[in-house]
């Protein structure tokens, strides 16, 4: 399986001098599938770029995990929305509040766009993630909620051997850490067990974390402590928050490997999400370790 | 290997992480009716942790704690307020007997809320107990 991010910051988009190398662009991430076909998570604002290297007429499947502004944003953006030969189905939390269409319709209409829902050329498809596993482009997606403010879904995609976990907002230690817990307690944990790739929240230093507890994120212990309990052989950080520098975050990779490798972690298979990055992903023999 | 049991709902996991915070006894049940986790405050009142009892079925639960009557008779599983609960998707409230630690007897108002997170029904149910002195009072 290969993996571009396209969007790697969380919560706000964060352009500038000082954001260039992990990029300002909010979550989003292509997988290109053994089949060749092409999966979509979040529509953040790096999905804009995304859109403009896609070939047209494509069938387009975008998994969003929720619906924070810095997940959908792009999607008025996307520019297969605006073809009508483009085919879209964008799947997405289920809620008892309104339907998926019609809660994305608040952001995709007035006052807030331009343009309506309704008025979109491309053919568009809203559907609610189903409860159980399900097929796309060859590969097996399974979505689940996972611990953040609001409905939130994290999916685990397997296509064929490789298997990769996508918690981007996720808070799984709180009110209870995560060392002392059953896995059948711990939130997302049968979503990333055993993954191959494992990307995960990681917004938080552990000094900025006690100030942000509820907020529905990680500082950098917990998302260690949670891919050491679920095993997951490589480890992306992701949803960088927007106050992190290139310098920090720099820093902030190193320190985490060295804490991973004292969880008995890889350090090569720990990266930081970055715009841009291209990974290929597979079992463990076949992919080289990560370079800083 | 053991098989690793499947994940809770994210609803029960979080009214358990909930249940450690607070300060009144409080039990987790599954869909099931089978006791799946209790609070540091209810241990105070049972007398053991739930680290030490583990998972309990309803029928399990009732042997060693109760509830019982007025009249000290063990009351049966399906006529439990929180069996209720689950079984019929709505809030009980009730008062009843459980034995603690000591083997004493021990008034009780519980509450019990189905915890409903999709169309499917209850994935289990939230009991708060409140101890009653002997005048009757909670607290």
């Amino acid at each position: 399986m290969k993996l571009k991010v396209w969007g790697a910051r969380g919560s706000v988009p964060a352009p500038g001098p000082h954001m260039n190398r992990y990029g300002g662009n909010t979550s989003c991430v292509q997988l290109t599938l053994a089949s060749g076909e092409e999966l979509i998570l979040d529509a953040g604002t790096g999905i804009r770029s995304l859109g403009l290297d896609l070939n047209a007429g494509r069938r387009i499947h975008i998994l969003l995990t929720h619906l924070h502004l810095d997940h959908i944003q792009g999607l008025m953006f996307f520019p297969p929305c605006f073809r009508a030969d483009s085919e879209i189905t964008i799947w997405g939390p289920s809620s008892p509040e309104a339907s998926l269409e019609d809660r994305i319709a608040r952001y995709i209409s007035a006052p807030l766009s331009p343009v309506e829902v309704r008025e979109l050329p491309c053919s568009v498809s809203f559907r609610d993630t189903p409860a159980s596993e399900w097929e796309l482009g060859g590969a097996t997606i399974r979505a689940e909620a996972v611990t953040h403010r609001g409905p939130t879904l994290g999916y685990r995609i397997t296509d064929g051997p490789t298997a990769i976990a996508y918690i981007p907002d996720h808070e799984p230690a709180l009110g209870a850490p995560l060392a002392g817990l059953e896995p059948e307690w711990i939130s997302g944990f049968d979503l990333a067990r055993d993954t191959d790739l494992l990307i995960h929240d990681c917004q938080y230093s552990d000094e900025e974390y006690p100030e942000h507890v509820g907020w529905g994120h990680s500082g950098v212990s917990d998302t260690l402590a949670f891919a050491s309990r679920v095993q997951a052989r490589r480890l992306m950080m992701f949803h960088h928050d927007p106050l992190h520098s290139d310098e920090f975050l720099d820093e902030f990779c190193a320190s985490a490997r060295s804490t991973w490798g004292d969880l008995g972690g890889d350090a090569t298979q720990l990266e930081m999400g970055m715009e841009g990055a291209e990974l290929e992903v597979g079992p463990a023999a076949t992919v080289p370790p990560v370079h800083a | 290997m053991a098989t690793p049991r499947p994940q809770k709902p994210l609803e029960l996991i979080l009214a358990r992480n909930l249940l450690t915070s607070i300060s009144t006894p409080a039990f987790l049940l599954d869909h099931e009716a089978a006791v799946v986790f209790y609070n540091e405050a209810a241990a105070a009142l049972l007398g053991r942790s739930f680290e030490e009892a583990g998972r309990m079925e309803a029928e399990q639960w009732t042997q060693a704690f109760g509830p019982f009557d007025r009249s000290g008779v063990p009351v049966e599983v399906d006529a439990l307020a929180t069996t209720e609960a689950i079984r019929e998707g709505r809030p009980a409230h009730a008062t009843f007997t459980i034995r603690t630690a000591d083997g004493s007897p021990q008034s009780i108002e519980a509450s019990a809320f189905p915890i409903v997170a999709s169309e499917e029904g209850s994935s289990g149910a939230m009991i708060l107990f409140w101890p009653l002195s002997e005048n009757g009072d909670s607290g």
